[in-house]
């Protein structure tokens, strides 16, 4: 069977994703580089593969595979990481719950405190994105230290899941961002126990945001 | 029994009512969020740290983000139909939710609540036209997609199109330009022949 194959730039929040989970399950790849700094995703045989033109796309035996959330829970379908995805339709459906947050509300308050805030790309550079970004992702890494102080050690209870892949990246990029930020003791810690994994420094706290 | 806290005019919850809808789950639902408040209150907070609607409490069970919730409850009432079990298919419809977070609900959100939500004076012209042009343009993407597909994974309708769903019918309810778009139009149509879509989603003004 062919290599699985990764479209995407390695310093990309949504490929760092991918290469996690491979990592973490000895899954055996190759790459691309495509994306900001490289080949740009709007080239014909880019979005011939994924007409969406985002990366990362994946290549499983012929399919094309896109989102990264999704990627990471077909992966661990498919390579039946039962342990990081359980199969009870209740432990399942807390994981997804977790990754669903990681995808939407911190996604749009990272558009401008990162993108704007940070790499001033507009249009999210507009004071306007900027501040709300700032005052919104605050506010949600607040919530998620209320969360594992309560409930953790990691996001959905006593062991590590692939919704802890999503929430490693926005934490990790918390601690780059670029502002006075508040001190969330529980998200610290959590960061902490994060590193402790070798795939974690290696693809996620390597020094980029 | 099943019982979602929402209001009925959040899209979020409009999603998990539709799911309910179409499969015909039986169920309760309260007003909370917007003018009805309660999201900061304890007994809110507890179920749902992040305060925001849909949360559903099913005999005990509570979950959130209304993408899970759509899945969840189509595991449990209609595995193998509306949520595929091959796990390609799967990733199919999913990545078609995942979508709607990553790129068509970000794009859409300023142009709503600037259109919907804020006063006129209040409104920032230039960032609710970013967002028309960023919808305008992961429709335009959709609507290529959708060429040759009765629905967004194929013949059948599935999981995937309920996120999409919502904000589809958001778009055609909202007073802006829009470029013409005739798979996304039929693909509306399609759903306006679905009864949850009718009574949850269509059927509710924007407000």
């Amino acid at each position: 069977m062919a290599k699985l194959r990764i479209l995407g730039r390695a310093n990309s929040f949504n490929v760092r994703k991918v290469l996690w989970v491979c990592d973490e399950l000895g899954i055996d790849y190759t790459r691309e580089d495509w994306g900001r700094g490289f080949r740009p995703t709007s080239d014909a045989e880019f979005m011939r593969i994924n007409p969406i033109g985002l990366v990362p796309a994946v290549i499983d035996d012929g399919q094309v595979l896109r989102e990264s959330n999704t990627i990471v829970r077909y992966l661990a379908s498919k390579h039946k990481a039962d342990h990081l995805y359980p199969t009870d339709l209740l432990q399942r459906a807390s994981v997804e719950q977790w990754m669903d947050w990681a995808n939407y509300e911190t996604s749009i308050s990272l558009r401008g405190a990162f993108l704007g805030g940070m790499l001033n790309e507009p249009p999210w550079n507009n004071p306007w994105f900027v501040e709300q970004g700032r005052r919104q992702i605050a506010k949600e890494v607040g919530q998620l230290d209320g969360h594992l102080a309560a409930a953790g050690p990691y996001v959905t209870g006593e062991a590590f899941t692939i919704a802890d892949i999503p929430i490693g990246l926005v934490v990790n990029r918390w601690f780059c961002l670029n502002f006075e930020k508040p001190v969330y003791p529980a998200v610290a810690a959590y960061y902490e126990r994060l590193s402790t994994r070798p795939a974690y420094m290696r693809h996620v706290r390597n020094g980029l945001p | 029994m099943l019982k979602v806290y929402g209001r009925a005019n959040s899209i979020n919850v409009q999603k998990v009512m539709w799911i309910i809808g179409d499969v015909d789950i039986p169920h309760t639902r309260e007003d909370v969020g917007g003018q009805f408040g309660k999201t900061k209150e304890d007994w809110y907070v507890k179920m749902n740290p992040n305060s925001v609607v849909p949360t559903i409490d099913d005999d005990g069970f509570v979950l959130w983000e209304s993408n899970s919730i759509v899945r969840y409850l189509a595991a449990k009432h209609d595995k193998g139909g509306l949520l595929p079990t091959e796990l390609k298919a799967r990733a199919d419809a999913e990545r078609w939710m995942d979508w709607l977070l990553t790129v068509l609900g970000p794009a859409m959100r300023d142009v709503f609540w600037g259109l919907v939500r804020t006063p006129p004076e209040k409104r920032d012209m230039k960032v609710i036209e970013d967002s028309r042009t960023k919808s305008a343009a992961a429709l335009t993407l959709l609507d290529k997609h959708l060429n040759g597909r009765d629905y967004v994974t194929g013949s059948s309708f599935t999981v995937g199109d309920i996120p999409l769903g919502v904000y589809v019918c958001r778009w055609y309810k909202l007073p802006i330009e829009r470029p013409a778009l005739p798979n996304v139009e039929k693909l509306l149509a399609r759903f306006k022949q679905r009864p949850g879509f009718k009574t949850h989603v269509d059927g509710i003004p924007l407000t």
